[in-house]
């Protein structure tokens, strides 16, 4: 038994000392793989949390369903209103471009996913969603929904992707603020509250609240340009640069429909 | 019975790490609930030796690699620091456990708090090292302690749904608890 013991003991120890060693090529497969072989386990998850959800929205009192069903139909009919009113203007802008010649403005290629989880880490602000290599998706690929830019996909197994959101401070996009030459590098704070922080713009930067700011497309880098990013909260002169914070566009704590970038058109 | 103890424990590991990904926010600057750590605490504390290096290993790789980031390709921690401290506290629990002849839901609950707060501050201090900077601050402290008091709080409930699956005998006991058993 004390032989035993020790091998197991020598076992343990290589085995340890192996993993330690791991370069980062091995780390990556591994970490994909557990994802992937985590993946049925989140989506069931999601499902049981999903179904949770719907029981909750079905014991609405009647008093609440009524004034749901109104403020829904007001909506529908404010929509087909708005609707017919872009109707026109898409048939004027589509004249109008066909007249002056103007190619039809680069679009992306999206792949829509659902976020399944967000990731208890403490200190990175992670979500997994349920697209993977078999949709098409790799690393570093763009997330955005259809009010702004969320993240880009980091690991990616078979049929889950894991995204680092736009309020991590690793994920660091390259920004421009409306109206303005002004850019900067834009990353969440180390200890995130939700805002973001654009920083490198000039000190003298005459920034204003409400401004946007959106993605500047840096050649050779993840994201595109245009992507509305956020908006100016406050801006303030530091000793060598400027620093705006940021309120993001989309709502990052109730994701649940996005986009993953995977191309453009 | 006590392998398929460790098999449960070791089966148990991915589930509680997905289940912690579903578990609410908790107020007051949404932190989260870690149950990993509760659920090493178990299993350092009620398996023998060998089998609890082994199974802080495991609860290494699978936290080491759920947290791994990668920057321009490079991974920004190895698994070392995880595999060094899970098997640093099961070594601490072991020593904890034959101090107090057993295991106990005490003693479980206690190391889950330190297990978590310990790893988060942790955690943060290797972000810390790497990245530049350590801006302490009140938030920080809130993010460790409040998971902290979470885990406090669930080890109890956990070590009682745990308890019915492992050959435990009665608490604070030495002569009807003999948790250590040979490999």
């Amino acid at each position: 038994m004390k032989k035993l013991q020790t091998a197991a003991l020598i076992l343990l120890t290589l085995a340890g000392l192996f993993f330690c060693f791991l370069g980062s090529g091995a780390l990556s497969r591994m970490q994909s793989s557990l994802i992937g072989f985590l993946a049925p386990i989140s989506q069931s998850g999601h499902t049981v949390k999903s179904s949770i959800g719907s029981i909750g929205k079905d014991l609405l009192t009647l008093d609440q369903l009524e004034t749901e069903y109104s403020r829904l139909d007001a909506e529908n009919r404010r929509l087909r209103a708005e609707n017919n009113g872009l109707r026109d203007l898409l048939e004027e802008n589509n004249h109008l471009r066909q007249v002056l010649g103007y190619r039809e403005h680069s679009s992306f290629l999206l792949v829509p996913a659902t976020i399944l989880s967000h990731d208890a880490g403490v200190w990175w602000n992670t979500v997994k969603v349920n697209r993977g290599t078999k949709d098409g998706i790799s690393t570093d690929m763009p997330v955005i929904t259809d009010r702004g830019l969320i993240g880009k996909t980091t690991t990616v197994s078979d049929n889950i992707s894991e995204v680092l959101l736009i309020t991590d401070e690793n994920c660091k996009v390259a920004a421009k603020v409306e109206g303005t030459k002004e850019q900067g590098i834009c990353a969440g704070p180390r200890i995130g509250n939700g805002d973001l922080q654009l920083t490198f713009l000039s000190k003298l930067a005459d920034l204003q609240p409400g401004q946007k700011v959106y993605t500047a497309g840096v050649s050779g880098g993840v994201f595109p340009s245009g992507i509305a990013l956020g908006t100016v909260k406050s801006f303030h002169p530091r000793e060598l640069d400027g620093e705006a914070t940021l309120e993001p566009t989309a709502d990052l704590d109730n994701l649940e429909e996005v986009f993953i970038v995977t191309g453009g058109k | 019975m006590r392998t398929l103890f460790l098999i449960l424990l070791l089966c148990l590991l991915p589930v509680v790490v997905v289940v912690q990904d579903f578990l609410p926010i908790l107020p007051p600057a949404q932190e989260r609930i870690q149950l990993l750590p509760v659920l090493f605490c178990f299993g350092a504390l009620a398996l023998p030796f060998i089998p609890a290096l082994f199974f802080a290993l495991a609860t290494a790789l699978i936290q080491g690699l759920i947290l791994l980031q990668f920057q321009s390709g490079q991974a920004e921690n190895g698994l070392a620091p995880a595999i060094v401290f899970f098997l640093c506290w099961t070594i601490a629990l072991q020593m904890t456990g034959e101090i107090t002849h057993g295991l106990r839901w005490e003693l479980h609950a206690l190391g889950s708090f330190l297990v978590t707060i310990t790893m988060l501050g942790g955690e943060f201090l290797m972000i810390c090292a790497k990245r530049g900077g350590l801006p302490l601050s009140i938030d920080v402290l809130t993010r460790v302690a409040v998971p902290g008091g979470a885990s406090l709080l669930l080890a109890p409930m956990l070590y009682l749904l745990l308890k019915s699956f492992v050959p435990i005998t009665s608490e604070g006991s030495s002569a009807n608890n003999p948790v250590p058993y040979d490999l």
